[in-house]
């Protein structure tokens, strides 16, 4: 179904101002009607809008950003002093459990995926992505995914396992509460979500660019989300795969990984690992996007080869499924997969030394703005290097069977996935705030938070170095001066939470304050940072349907090269447009009629039926039919809802001009 | 600004100046002390030969990590420091040089190719297990490690003609290469003596080999490494090396039986002998003793455990921590006396085994008392009835006093 948006005929700037004309069906072909311009909450709940999705997307995985902090805060409280007894053994193995299953599925997945539903069609100039309703329907089977799979928490108790949940141990014998069934069809459910994004994402990259936009004048950031989604379809099937052996040997009987039956638990963790591995890259690709997007707008200067990090992007991709046995190098593979593996996990440092490379020069002979987002930016490429250095010892195989499981591989994965993949998220935050909701966040705020991340994180994560290396294993409740000597370096880290937690609390203080703020100035420009690429040629927030008229593109950082030319005399760059002129000059070619889709009940209800299997499987098969029936029933709803309207079924009647631009709904 | 204000902002500064230099002595200060204590499972202070062959090459690979890190943080820092905004015109639009781009690219291959060529070595180096004399059979449980030597041609060289069966404290010879041959009997399990060798894991269902040399006799500090549930932090081990001579006490010692006491003593040894085959010996098999019968006590931990398996108790007081090696089964003078030995001295010490004066019976009594109770543990009996790890037994002062009091014997 359809809205028609009529754009704007108020051509005063700055934009954003003047609801459009919503004009939709009345009913749909013998279903219920599908919601029509709904207000208030119903308005968020039945979205297919790309932006409010993006924007959901962000509000719920910050919510886990902040549970996944609390938890990994009470580990650090534990682990202050030796023999810690804020939390019981079996507390401590559910929080490290969900703390990190809670950061990698529940924040930095889903707030990747934030930015991507946001920005990605901005950037290549669309007006949605592919499959709008597909999108709101992963919205929404993430929140139930990520709320089924905390809902153990009341029920009996978190999964205990550890987020890699090896098998035996992640059997029934050896884990008899309900906590492992809820993570693993909480994390299937999530699975679908990525999936599903994915596959839309996709066909939106490649199917849905402006005219003119081939694939290396792609964002950067579009590209990283573009190979991240790649990954996420040929990854997400194998983790699906190791979660319904795992939910069928728990709930069925099933022998997959029970030895006396002949398995072998090292299947679990080949499944797991050859999904985890790609999982890294799906955390972190997205910030690489984020960072090398910010990095040139604050340097005035294209991303130093653009096309070797895109194609390193691509390669690390590629590699990316070739490594992941680097995990299990002390699970007794045998020397020939130890070295094969080992060499590929070297080679994968290439491309990502590419990457930083290129970062640092981009900054070379630039025009350098410190805002609070090139912090980010910066902080990345700093921390994320340590990290991957720590991660170049580490694929050293024998030296990895001495620190692997120790804190120095917590040290290294928190200064890739920290320093990485947050500080990118954080830097983006900052960066495309003004974008999203039209403010300022506050610099001073920010310049407060980024520094108290990074002493925070160089304080917490930091000593794991020196702890790890003096022999301290992780995933241990307590320890004690027997035979690791780490008190010091312990404390030390735990004080560096308190700096972490004051940090974040910066942001969200400083989000409130901009958002409460009568000031003015806080009220973002058009064109804040003097930025590249397509997104700031909406107005702040942008129109529900994006652009007045597509952009036909000629250059990569088409928007910088719209304000900017070359002057032939004096070979300097000049400006020749303001972004007000060219959102002016949009506005007076603006398609008269845009055609975007309807919000929808039907995602949601589909959505909704996928935990009550959840609970079928773990509690009484009743449900699993009941969960069914929905499923059913909104399938149905879902596929009788028309796509595209019959015109006789606008009110008033649609424009009979034939200038109606048709999106799929 | 006025001169009030300038005084006062110089003021904060010379504050903040003396905050930070006292600030940058006191954490040297408390990184030279922490640094100085040795970390007893250091993983740079080889004491072996596998482990010293990882030590090699390590340390330039880190060396060279850290001097890339270094490079580019400088290059970070001078790009902040020479290319800030100071009103520049906006620079060239250049998309890069791709001959610069090419040159960097092959920079890190090269270094990495070449850390590789010296990883590929080593690994071959350490899987080879040629040369290898002796053979113990290591097989994790939750949370304890048996080791069982079984009496192979090597190992007969040593002396052992009967098997040995003990737990939590890998007694080897030093200067041999110790063959371990890694199992589980229930979940997976990794064995870890940093300063002999890197870790492996013992997988149920799989042997995998791993070898221990130590130069000289020690005391050498591991930890189980693979999260195996509830208790994993407590499931410790040591690895002690002998030298040649003294391993063969030890091997003749570990090869005798208990003392069998008579059904009609009434010394308190042979009162806790009975209390310990009535409550302890359904799981806890002790070599050589008898039912009233006069036939022999085999324990049947299979009917009660998870694993199958529980600790052999027949030489308890040779071991330096009992319970998964959780708890110092000797008192802290004793243990400081153990682990502090010098390396000739090691042997004497530990021969000695735990003697009256040394026992930490606050500890052991503590364990028979409520064992779940001082080590995290399954005790709610599953399906089958069957436990992981020790129930508290319900035993009486008077009984733990005599059971203690028999395990004393156990030499």
């Amino acid at each position: 179904m359809a809205i028609i948006e009529q754009p704007r005929t108020d051509v005063a700037l700055p934009a954003g101002a003047g609801a459009p004309a919503y004009v939709t069906p009345k009913q749909a072909a013998g279903m219920f009607a599908r919601p029509v311009a709904p207000k208030g909450w119903r308005d968020w709940v039945f979205t297919v809008d790309h932006k409010k999705i993006g924007i959901m997307y962000g509000v719920v995985a910050f919510v886990f950003f902040l549970i996944g902090g609390i938890e990994a805060g009470l580990i650090r409280l534990q682990l202050a002093a030796p023999n810690g007894k804020v939390l019981s053994a079996d507390q401590y193995n559910q929080m490290f459990t969900m703390h990190a299953t809670t950061m990698v599925f529940l924040f930095v997945m889903p707030m990747a995926a934030a930015f991507a539903n946001y920005f990605v069609p901005l950037q290549i100039g669309a007006r949605d992505v592919a499959f709008p309703r597909m999108n709101a329907f992963s919205l929404w089977t993430f929140v139930a995914g990520a709320i089924f799979v905390n809902l153990s928490w009341f029920l009996g108790g978190g999964a205990d396992g550890g987020w890699f949940m090896y098998a035996p141990n992640s059997t029934k014998m050896f884990s008899p509460g309900h906590g492992v069934d809820f993570w693993a069809f909480g994390l299937q459910i999530t699975g679908i979500a990525s999936l599903v994004g994915a596959i839309n994402l996709i066909v939106t990259c490649i199917n849905m660019r402006a005219p003119g936009m081939s694939l290396f004048k792609m964002p950067i950031f579009t590209w990283m989300v573009m190979v991240v989604q790649f990954l996420l379809v040929f990854a997400m099937p194998v983790i699906t795969v190791a979660l319904f052996l795992l939910s069928f040997s728990r709930g069925f009987g099933g022998a997959f990984f029970d030895v006396k039956q002949g398995a072998d638990p090292l299947l679990w963790q080949h499944l797991f690992w050859i999904f985890g591995h790609p999982e890294v890259y799906i955390l972190v690709l997205p910030s690489f996007g984020i960072v090398s997007e910010v990095l040139p707008v604050f340097s005035r200067k294209p991303l130093f080869g653009y096309k070797f990090v895109a194609i390193s992007g691509a390669a690390i991709g590629f590699v990316g499924w070739g490594v992941w046995a680097h995990h299990m190098f002390a699970s007794g593979l045998g020397p020939i997969s130890v070295l094969v593996f080992s060499m590929a996990t070297m080679m994968i440092a290439v491309p990502t030394g590419v990457k930083i490379i290129n970062w640092t020069l981009t900054m070379w002979g630039g025009k350098l703005k410190f805002t609070t987002a090139m912090l980010f930016a910066i902080g990345l490429i700093i921390e994320f290097t340590i990290g991957g250095l720590s991660g170049v010892t580490h694929a050293v195989a024998p030296s990895d069977t001495q620190q692997t499981d120790t804190y120095y591989i917590v040290a290294h994965f928190h200064y890739v996935l920290f320093g990485g993949a947050i500080f990118g998220l954080f830097s983006g935050f900052y960066y495309w705030w003004p974008k999203v909701f039209g403010r300022l966040l506050n610099e001073a705020w920010g310049k407060a938070n980024f520094w108290l991340m990074v002493i925070g994180m160089n304080l917490t994560f930091g000593p794991m170095h020196i702890i790890g290396l003096q022999g301290q294993p992780r995933r241990m409740y307590q320890y004690d001066e027997s035979n690791v000597h780490t008190r010091f370096w312990n404390a030390i880290s735990t004080i560096g939470v308190f700096f972490l937690t004051i940090g974040i609390l910066c942001f969200i203080v400083n989000v409130v304050i901009t958002h409460r703020s009568k000031n003015p100035k806080v009220k973002a420009p058009l064109d804040p940072w003097d930025a590249r690429s397509l997104e700031w040629m909406t107005s702040s927030p942008p129109a529900a349907h994006n652009f007045d008229a597509i952009p036909t593109v000629h250059e990569l950082d088409e928007f910088f090269h719209r304000k900017y030319a070359v002057d032939h005399d004096t070979d300097e760059i000049k400006q020749i447009a303001t972004a007000e002129d060219i959102m002016a000059e949009q506005m007076a070619h603006a398609e008269k009629d845009i055609h975007l889709p309807s919000p929808s009940y039907w995602p949601l209800v589909v959505s909704i039926a996928l935990p009550i299997i959840g609970f079928g499987v773990i509690y009484s098969h009743i449900f699993i039919a009941v969960g069914a029936a929905v499923a059913i029933m909104g399938i149905f709803g879902w596929s009788m809802e028309p796509s595209v309207a019959p015109k006789d079924d606008f009110e008033p009647p649609a424009p009979t001009d034939g200038n109606i631009k048709e999106l799929t709904a | 600004m006025t001169v009030h204000g300038d005084s006062r902002a110089s003021a904060f500064r010379r504050t903040w100046r003396k905050v930070a230099a006292s600030t940058a002595v006191l954490g040297t200060g408390l990184f030279l002390a922490s640094c100085a204590k040795d970390s007893p499972q250091d993983t740079w202070k080889p004491k072996g030969d596998a482990a010293r062959k990882i030590d090699n090459l390590q340390r330039p690979v880190f060396l060279v990590a850290g001097i890339v890190g270094v490079l580019v943080c400088i290059a970070v820092a001078y790009a902040i420091a020479r290319f800030r905004d100071k009103g520049q015109p906006i620079p060239k639009q250049s998309h890069g040089k791709p001959a610069l781009e090419i040159v960097l690219t092959i920079i890190p291959f090269i270094i990495l190719a070449t850390i590789g060529a010296f990883t590929a070595r080593t690994i071959v180096q350490l899987a080879d297990t040629k040369g290898c004399e002796m053979t113990v059979n290591v097989t994790g449980q939750q949370w304890w490690w048996e080791y069982d030597y079984p009496v192979t041609e090597g190992n007969q060289k040593y002396g052992i003609t009967k098997p040995i069966v003990t737990s939590g404290e890998l007694v080897i010879p030093a200067g041999t290469c110790v063959l371990l041959r890694e199992t589980s009997r229930d979940v997976i399990h990794s064995y870890w003596i940093p300063a002999l060798n890197g870790k492996k894991d013992a997988v149920p269902g799989r042997v995998h080999e791993n070898k221990l040399e130590a130069d000289k006799p020690g005391y050498f500090a591991g930890q189980c490494t693979e999260f195996c549930g509830l208790s994993h932090a407590n499931m410790r081990q040591w690895a002690i090396a002998l030298s040649e001579a003294d391993f063969a006490k030890w091997v003749e010692n570990q090869q005798k039986t208990a003392t069998v006491y008579a059904e009609t003593d009434e010394s308190p040894e042979a009162v806790g002998y009975r209390a310990f085959r009535q409550n302890c010996s359904r799981c806890h098999q002790v070599n050589g003793m008898q039912n009233a019968d006069g036939t022999p006590t085999i324990a049947a931990p299979e009917n009660n455990i998870v694993a199958g398996s529980a600790p052999n108790l027949t030489h308890l007081m040779t071991r330096s921590r009992f319970a998964g090696e959780t708890f110092p089964l000797l008192n802290e003078e004793c243990t400081d006396r153990l682990t502090k030995a010098a390396s000739d001295q090691l042997g004497a010490v530990y021969l000695e085994g735990v003697t009256s004066s040394c026992l930490n019976r606050a500890q052991l009594e503590a364990w028979l008392r409520n064992a779940p109770e001082e080590k995290p543990m399954y005790v709610k009996p599953d399906a089958k009835g069957l436990l992981r790890g020790m129930p508290n037994l319900g035993l009486s002062e008077a009984q733990i006093d005599s059971i203690v009091t028999y395990l004393q014997t156990l030499k």
